[in-house]
């Protein structure tokens, strides 16, 4: 559009303008339709393949089953009691475990970060401790913590923990030295410092790894309830499977997912508002 | 005010491969109270590494670093940085950034925001006080850390190449700003730079370091009259052309010598 240059007149420019917007327009129609196809071809070519029987819905369930799993819970409840309850049980855990992990992480880190001994000291235990497969502490907390909501929350909080951890530690590493130099001339305190730069400067690292971390601290309440429960959608999910009920088993996992999703929203209301001094990025700019 | 006095600083650091690297040796300056005094030399030869240690962010590995008659022991008191790049928070508005000085020295927050709010003012940034650092022209953060650094009202001023980064027009401009706000209050300043012309026309003093390890190699006292006026028009008067030319036959065999040292480095 370079031979568009002053003598033109404003004509031109707005029916560019209108051409732009209309075919970006165009492009987001495009898109959805294209979603929603997806959709009706992935579930469609499900039920019909059941239908047929080409796949077993003894083993792999069937999309109307799954949609008559979930009414029949809302409306006579499962064998522990009222779905809701079994919701707010698992979302409890998930959450408690999840406020703890982010918790203790984030003073781990920032504390580790900023006092290089204690880092240097600890640094080959932490590796030790990452390399476990912490999945499995589930069993101990189970046989400690009993049957009950605590074991859960542990096992949701252990794996949130050490996501939450290295992010932080690595966003106070990675503090600009001018900051920390300038904030010191200026006459802070270590208090100061660490709040008014290091936390702000490593909020971003932290931030980024909540996303991560709500959805093991779902995994961490499924999988402790598998392990022993009375209420709570992973004892919904093992009776299921115990009974040969895939259907059961994938409106839990639609629940789940509806679960993880709605706090991944959340988490990210709260990243764009405690994050709002940053400049947007190029490709927010072009979305908008 | 208060002086600056360095007898026999040196510094030497550990490099990564594990040699010892020798960046300063054997520096003796006195900067007198309310001095503004210009410090030039080739690139590395240790100027950022003296004012981190008038600054006391940093400690010499021989000799004394004094300020104000007193050894420095941590950070100086009555001192403020300006760094070459900003050092403002990103996260905090113009206000919050000029703030931040009174705010660290325990100035209830309310003052401290009244108090910033002039600063604004008076660096010409007034109607920006809610904008954030990246919403803002190079120039305009140079402005913003210029009033963070004199909002303490610093004895001592130190300043590490902080308008290297700005275009011509916007670095005199700058420059006279500078001037108009440290005549209002004069304390001590050490304004490391490249820049011969803006060193003179700046300074009292100009300190010509040598190509590393450095030392000081001469003090030029710069006697053109104060209030000094536009600093793109002090460059044409004779006296000034005088002084750029001595000065200059003095640091050229420095810049020589560093960028042959330079040059022999990057052969295989």
């Amino acid at each position: 559009m370079t031979s568009v240059v002053g003598s033109h007149t404003a004509t031109t420019e707005a029916s560019v303008e209108v051409g732009i917007r209309a075919a970006v327009r165009r492009r987001r129609i495009g898109v959805w339709a294209a979603r929603l196809a997806t959709l009706v071809i992935v579930i469609g070519g499900w039920q019909l393949l059941a239908s047929a029987k080409i796949v077993d819905k003894f083993f792999w369930g069937q999309p109307s089953g799954i949609v008559s799993q979930l009414s029949d819970w809302v409306r006579h409840g499962t064998t522990f009691g009222s779905i809701w309850l079994q919701i707010w049980i698992t979302l409890k855990e998930a959450v408690l475990g999840f406020l703890v992990g982010v918790v203790a992480g984030v003073t781990a880190g920032v504390l580790l970060g900023q006092f290089r001994f204690l880092s240097d000291v600890l640094s080959p235990y932490i590796k030790v401790a990452n390399a476990i497969p912490r999945i499995v502490l589930g069993s101990l907390f189970t046989v400690a913590l009993g049957l009950g909501i605590a074991a859960k929350v542990s096992l949701a909080a252990v794996l949130v923990f050490f996501v939450v951890f290295f992010n932080a530690f690595q966003g106070v590493r990675e503090v600009d030295r001018n900051l920390l130099n300038n904030a010191r001339v200026l006459g802070a305190s270590r208090g100061a410092i660490t709040r008014h730069v290091v936390i702000p400067s490593a909020l971003t690292w932290i931030i980024a790894s909540l996303h991560v971390a709500f959805g093991l601290a779902i995994i961490g309440a499924i999988v402790g309830e598998f392990l022993g429960a009375q209420r709570g959608l992973g004892l919904v999910i093992a009776n299921a499977q115990n009974n040969f009920n895939p259907d059961g088993v994938f409106a839990a996992m639609f629940i789940i997912a509806v679960m993880a999703l709605t706090a991944e929203g959340l988490i990210g209301l709260l990243e764009r508002r405690l994050l709002s001094w940053r400049p947007p990025s190029p490709t927010e700019a072009v979305s908008a | 005010m208060a002086q600056i006095e360095l007898t026999g600083t040196s510094k030497r650091f550990v490099t990564p491969s594990g040699t010892l690297f020798t960046a300063l040796r054997d520096v003796d300056l006195v900067i007198g109270p309310g001095t503004f005094c210009a410090v030039v030399g080739p690139t590395g030869c240790g100027k950022s590494t003296t004012l981190t240690m008038v600054a006391g962010l940093d400690r010499p590995s021989a000799g004394t670093v004094r300020v104000g008659g007193r050894p420095v022991e941590g950070i100086t008191p009555g001192i403020s940085f300006m760094f070459q790049t900003d050092a403002l928070l990103p996260w905090k508005t113009v206000l919050g950034n000029v703030a931040l000085g009174p705010v660290f020295r325990g100035v209830a927050k309310k003052d401290a925001r009244a108090a910033a709010k002039q600063w604004v003012r008076r660096v010409g940034l007034a109607g920006f006080e809610d904008h954030h650092p990246h919403q803002l022209s190079g120039g305009m953060r140079k402005r913003v850390s210029l009033a963070a650094a004199l909002i303490n009202e610093p004895s001592i001023l130190l300043m590490d190449e902080p308008f290297g980064a700005l275009d011509v027009q916007t670095k005199a401009i700058m420059s006279n700003e500078l001037l108009a706000l440290w005549e209002q209050t004069r304390p001590s300043v050490m304004f490391v730079t490249h820049d011969l012309e803006e060193a003179i026309a700046l300074a009292d003093q100009v300190v010509v370091m040598t190509a590393g390890p450095g030392t000081v190699k001469a003090v030029y006292d710069i006697d053109l009259p104060r209030p000094r006026g536009a600093v793109q028009e002090i460059r044409f008067e004779p006296r000034f052309l005088e002084l750029h030319h001595q000065i200059w036959a003095s640091l050229r065999d420095e810049v020589e010598a560093a960028y042959a040292r330079t040059a022999q480095g990057a052969q295989p």
